[in-house]
């Protein structure tokens, strides 16, 4: 029988990294955490293996590969060979025993939330840290379109920097450590982060919500002005401030859009005090677990009643106070290897 | 004895310079025509200071810097490559380092620099020519020697680290975004900056104004360039007028009407390029143009901005654009490192040594005051103190001799070792990966697409299409020929030039990358640039209907 290749998310937790990717494996200790986590499922780095292999996609990048080494030292090269790459695999189709093992995996996950033809978000979750372009699709609504998004992600593992990369560390270029999360979209009314540190001073004794009406990439994109809610962790007091939120990002037909916030709701707060202290409440939690400041992500689904209605959809530790000087330290490093190319 | 090297040490030798690199390139842009006996000195050997030490300072991964030579009037330059991969990992962990503070402080280390270069100039200007000892006279020339060999420190220590930004944002746009440098989005994001060059234009747009308020229009008008200082001199409103307009042009008119010589007078000593300049904004009239042109790219700047960056990953953006900022200091330190580095120190360079050839004159040991310029430092030192002990003038007649001889047989623009062909040279240029040889030497090469049908085919430096009348222009001082409405052609621009591009439609130079001043300028005005056709002042003439289109690289000549 073929290894298994795809986990259900309470099945998962931050040891099964190398085999699902990070943001996976995140999700699976989340759950074990008791955080409510939007239900779905992880492709494995090993149902990615077994793509490339039993497609001929894999072969045709090691031939490609083979036959331009030389010239790939130019970055020019590595582009071209980026975009043939993402060719070779989004040219093929999953082999017919995988499709049917995510479309049964996708009709449980249907099943389970009771929605037919469910919305799902499609993420890559690579295994380690790689800079660059990783896809994320939204809103992807049927098991043709699953698997076509799935081999969208896959492709999108083959960034010109991630071939330098490889390429200059000798490793195999068609081996790509890259699991997928599949997940439900929430459908949500409100969404945003929360940091358990003052990313600004670095004071822990408080705890920074912020969040706009839609889903949460227009928060963490830095776009809009969010309503922002200072929460101190010892007694729950807080301070608010709340912008005119304009914009949103909606779910579309096929993945979002910007639209236009009603006016009437643009000066209120998007999350009222109730729904306030119990993302603190869980981001304490989280924060104590780890012993470490936290930079979460929520999401508020508008049809299910408080407090089922929270979803987390990441939890990761808070970069403060030192995240200037890495950023700068990281630019100088990409600033270095102008120099390589 | 052998008095007649110009610069000691650093004579192109082709045996021995030959073997130690296979290709020496000469510097048409700063070279052509040669240099005068004093200027090739200075620039030898501190321009070539100035890159070693900017590249070590900044520990360049892959480079020493560079090395220069002169050859009858011409600097001929050669990469010193870093040898082994060992040394340039060693390098390389360095540089990131040593890179930090552009990151973290650009402005803060320009304008520190700035100020330090500026101080010393006022240092420099307290010696009062007429009333110094000879001995404080000296001083002062010592003093500026000091000072331009600072200044190619500054200059290329903040060029190196400044066009490394530049290279990584083009190619971190290009691998995230997808845009490159020859796209209008990328020209769009990196235009819409005021600087201290647009500020002096600024200025003069000023002065035309005030000519008008008073009366001065008609005066303007009906006299050539040259005789309007004197028309000014003749009444008192054009005294007063004169008066301010001097006083102007001793806070900014230290700047020399060729770049990069000296035997021609400063703003200061020969204000008809810039009242030159007022006639023409007057001849033009309306508003100062650069200000609504201005506002405009800067809005499409944010929009470009934004453009980019909703296509970059929200966890890039940390890092991201932090580096866009500094890529739009690019163009910036391009256009005013000119002015307060190059442009200043050449004046203050003319101005001390003007100062000793007026009292060797005195003295009786030169003809001519500007006859220092075909003297070195060491045959200036030698006068300096005791300057009637000394005949100058056998020397100066020989090396003018030289000169002139140099004036009429062009420099070849590259010496080649046997069996080293161009080609070959350029690449090792291009593999250095060193930031000057790649936005500033070199440039991208144009892409011939036959189907285009075009006459020239070069590099888009700025965006756009435009038609009209084309202007061959080859040194500054035909300049007052260009005509609203034309199109320049020239082999390179450079500051001084800048005052025109309110007038024509659009640019074709012969040499020029990204980061060249024709292109920087031409975004500011947002006039259509192409760039590196190579021939273009060859091919084309004065007066021909020329069509060029910016964004496919391409000039049509439209009556052959």
């Amino acid at each position: 029988m073929a290894k298994k290749w795809i986990y259900w998310f309470e099945d998962l937790s931050s040891d099964f990294n190398d085999l699902v990717g990070k943001k996976c494996a995140n999700l699976g200790e989340m759950t074990q955490l008791g955080m409510r986590v939007p239900p779905g499922f992880a492709v494995t780095v090993e149902g990615y293996e077994r793509f490339m292999s039993e497609s001929g996609a894999g072969e045709e990048i090691r031939r490609y590969v083979t036959d331009n080494r030389e010239s790939l030292t130019q970055v020019e090269k590595q582009v071209e060979a980026g975009r043939k790459i993402r060719q070779f695999i989004e040219s093929k189709s999953m082999p017919p025993d995988m499709a049917q093992e995510l479309h049964r995996n996708y009709q449980t996950l249907c099943d389970r939330v009771g929605i037919p033809d469910l919305a799902v978000a499609v993420r890559s979750s690579g295994a380690v840290s790689m800079p660059g372009q990783m896809e994320t699709y939204l809103n992807v609504k049927n098991k043709h379109e699953l698997e076509n998004k799935v081999i969208r992600v896959w492709g999108s593992a083959f960034t010109t920097r991630a071939i330098a990369f490889r390429l200059e560390k000798g490793m195999e270029i068609e081996k790509a450590p890259i699991g997928v999360a599949v997940l439900k979209m929430v459908n949500a009314k409100c969404a945003g982060v929360v940091l358990t540190v003052l990313p600004t001073t670095g004071d822990t004794s408080r705890v920074v919500v912020e969040g706009n009406w839609g889903l949460g990439e227009s928060v963490v994109s830095g776009e809009i002005t969010p309503d922002q809610f200072i929460v101190d962790k010892a007694c729950g007091e807080y301070e608010c401030t709340i912008s005119a939120k304009t914009k949103m990002v909606c779910y579309h037909t096929v993945g979002t859009r910007v639209s236009d916030v009603p006016e009437k709701i643009q000066c209120e707060p998007c999350i009222n005090p109730e729904e306030l202290q119990e993302i603190v409440r869980v981001a304490k939690n989280v924060e104590a677990h780890f012993n470490m400041p936290q930079d979460m992500e929520w999401v508020i689904d508008a049809d299910l009643p408080f407090p089922r209605n929270i979803f987390w959809v990441q939890a990761r530790p808070a970069k403060f106070t030192k995240k200037k000087e890495n950023d700068s330290e990281y630019l100088a490093e990409l600033m270095s290897r102008v120099f390589r190319m | 004895m052998k008095v007649y090297d110009v610069v000691p040490g650093l004579e192109f030798d082709p045996e021995r310079d030959l073997a130690q690199s296979p290709a020496w390139f000469l510097d048409a842009t700063h070279s052509v025509p040669p240099w005068t006996p004093m200027f090739g000195w200075f620039w030898i050997n501190f321009c070539r200071h100035g890159m070693q030490y900017g590249a070590e300072k900044l520990s360049l991964p892959t480079v020493h810097g560079w090395d220069w030579r002169f050859m009858n009037g011409g600097g001929y330059l050669t990469l010193l490559l870093v040898q082994s991969e060992e040394e340039k990992q060693r390098r390389e962990v360095e540089f990131r380092k040593a890179i930090l503070p552009f990151v973290q402080d650009y402005d803060g280390i320009w304008n520190g620099f700035v100020k330090e270069i500026l101080g010393r100039y006022e240092s420099l200007k307290s010696t009062d020519p007429e009333k110094a000892s000879n001995i404080d006279l000296l001083q002062n020339f010592e003093e500026t020697i000091n000072t331009c060999r600072r200044m190619w420190e500054i200059h290329m220590y903040m060029m190196y680290g400044t066009y490394t930004a530049y290279i990584l944002f083009e190619n971190m746009c290009r691998e995230l975004a997808g845009i490159d440098d020859t796209s209008p989005v990328f020209h769009k994001i990196v235009s819409g900056f005021d600087n201290k060059v647009f500020q002096v234009d600024r200025r003069l747009w000023e002065f035309s104004k005030r000519a008008e308020d008073d009366g001065l229009t008609d005066l303007f008008v009906q006299s050539e360039a040259p005789d309007i200082k004197s028309k000014l001199e003749e009444s008192e409103k054009g005294r007063a007028f004169l008066k301010d307009f001097m006083i102007f042009m001793n806070e900014d008119g230290w700047r020399m009407q060729r770049m990069s010589e000296m035997n021609l007078p400063t703003w200061v000593e020969d204000p008809t390029p810039p009242l030159g300049m007022v006639k023409q904004f007057i001849l033009k009239g309306g508003s100062f143009n650069l200000d609504e042109e201005r506002k405009k790219l800067s809005n499409e700047r944010l929009e470009a901005e934004k453009q980019v960056l909703a296509k970059v990953p929200a966890e890039q953006r940390g890092w991201f654009e932090p580096l866009m900022r500094l890529a739009q200091k690019s163009g910036v330190f391009s256009e005013e490192h000119d002015h307060y580095l190059d442009l200043y120190t050449h004046a203050m360079m003319r101005r001390s040594a003007l100062a000793l050839g007026r009292r060797f004159v005195k003295a009786g040991g030169l003809d001519h005051h500007e006859d220092i310029f075909f003297l070195i430092p060491d045959e200036v030192r030698k006068a300096g103190i005791n300057p009637a002990q000394f005949d100058l003038r056998p020397i100066v007649e020989r090396r003018k001799a030289d000169w002139k001889q140099w004036q009429q047989t062009p420099n070849p623009p590259a010496v080649l070792r046997e069996g080293f062909d161009l080609d070959q040279a350029m690449a090792v240029l291009v593999k250095s990966n060193d930031p000057i040889a790649l936005k500033v030497v070199v440039g991208a090469m144009p892409q011939v697409r036959p189907e285009l049908k075009a006459d020239l085919y070069g590099t888009c430096g700025s965006p756009g299409i435009a038609e009209g009348p084309a202007r061959v222009i080859m040194t500054e001082d035909e300049l007052h020929l260009v005509q609203e409405g034309d199109i320049l052609v020239a082999a390179s621009t450079s500051p001084s030039w800048t005052p025109v591009f309110s007038m024509i439609k659009g640019v074709v130079v012969d040499r020029g990358a990204s980061l060249s001043h024709a292109a920087i300028v031409g975004r500011e005005y947002g006039i259509p640039v192409v760039m590196n056709v190579f021939e273009g002042t060859n091919k084309i003439r004065s007066g021909q209907r020329i069509k060029v289109d910016a964004n496919l690289g391409t000039v049509y000549v439209l009556d052959k």
